[in-house]
């Protein structure tokens, strides 16, 4: 049978052809122990954990964006009616 | 730049980078799928699934590969190796199908092509089998995985190197670095195979003797 390291790797080469990065970021960490020593394994291992940790910080920043552009939105500078 | 212009740079950068790389492993991808496909059947075997269908549908998915060159020998050790376990595991069940003999036919072929037809003995029921591996003594039990740990590791090293010397040192790297024990038997053996061949081997050895005695310092620390 196959280590289960090297089905991780292989996993995680997958995920990143579908470009679900964080998944192969979950393989490569199972994967992790084994291929320490890989220098090509360590490359794609540390960009894939940046490119997620990016995309994570690009999602904050425009959740941030979008929740100010909705309270911008309704309080617009004008006196706004709360009566029913 | 605003935060934000900056970060979508970098992601389009890291990307494109990944993309790229995938791109270029496109084939040796396919192959460590395939494998991995092969590896997970053999898997689930013993659940008593009906699986010669799976088996016979990779084989006819993977036929070219016996053609072409895509193959590494680290990929048809591996190979081999999983269709010498679907060939005992097939070879215990009392009920031979036709389907059955297809596939231990189809395994012949490729064991054939690949230079890993071994002749399998194995006559016993997997009851007898079973009783038989937990009566075997306990150190030729470890032993034996060991081998099967240590070759699994020169199958690694031996797809990414061009030559015997570097499997070698990338597993003296292995050993000195992680102090890693199976890396340090399986250098010990690669250089006692290449002082057979006459190689000159004092400066490896040197290196296994400072990896035995970082591993050795480990344990005493420990």
């Amino acid at each position: 049978m196959l280590n289960l390291s090297e089905k991780a790797y292989v996993m995680a080469l997958r995920s990143l052809k579908q470009r679900d990065y964080g998944t192969a970021v979950t393989y490569f960490d199972q994967a992790a122990e084994r291929f320490a020593h890989d220098k090509e394994f360590a490359l794609l291992h540390e960009t894939t954990r940046v490119l997620v940790a990016t995309k994570n910080e690009l999602a904050a920043l425009r959740a941030k964006y979008d929740s100010e552009s909705i309270i911008e939105e309704v309080f617009d500078g004008q006196e706004t009616d709360f009566s029913g | 730049m605003s935060r934000q212009e900056t970060l979508e740079e970098l992601e389009s950068v890291l990307e494109g980078f990944l993309e790229r790389v995938v791109s270029g492993k496109e084939k040796r991808l396919e192959v460590l799928d395939g494998i991995n496909r092969l590896d997970d059947i053999a898997r689930r075997i013993g659940d008593g699934n009906e699986l010669t269908d799976q088996i016979g549908g990779w084989f006819a998915e993977h036929n070219q590969w016996l053609n072409d060159k895509s193959l590494r020998p680290a990929d048809t050790g591996r190979i081999s190796r999983i269709l010498d376990q679907i060939d005992a595991r097939l070879r215990t069940n009392p009920e031979r199908s036709p389907a059955m003999a297809k596939i231990e036919a189809e395994i012949k072929r490729w064991q054939h092509h690949t230079g890993g037809e071994r002749k399998i003995v194995l006559t016993r029921g997997p009851e007898i089998a079973v009783k038989a591996e937990a009566e075997r003594p306990g150190s030729l039990a470890r032993f034996s995985d060991l081998m099967e740990r240590i070759t699994r590791r020169f199958d690694d090293l031996a797809g990414s190197s061009q030559h015997i010397l570097s499997a070698l040192d990338d597993a003296l790297k292995s050993a000195e670095m992680q102090q890693n024990k199976e890396a340090l038997i399986l250098s010990a053996l690669i250089i006692y195979s290449l002082k057979q061949e006459n190689y000159k081997v004092d400066p490896y050895v040197r290196r296994l003797k400072e990896a035995e005695r970082r591993i050795k310092g480990r344990r005493a620390g420990a």
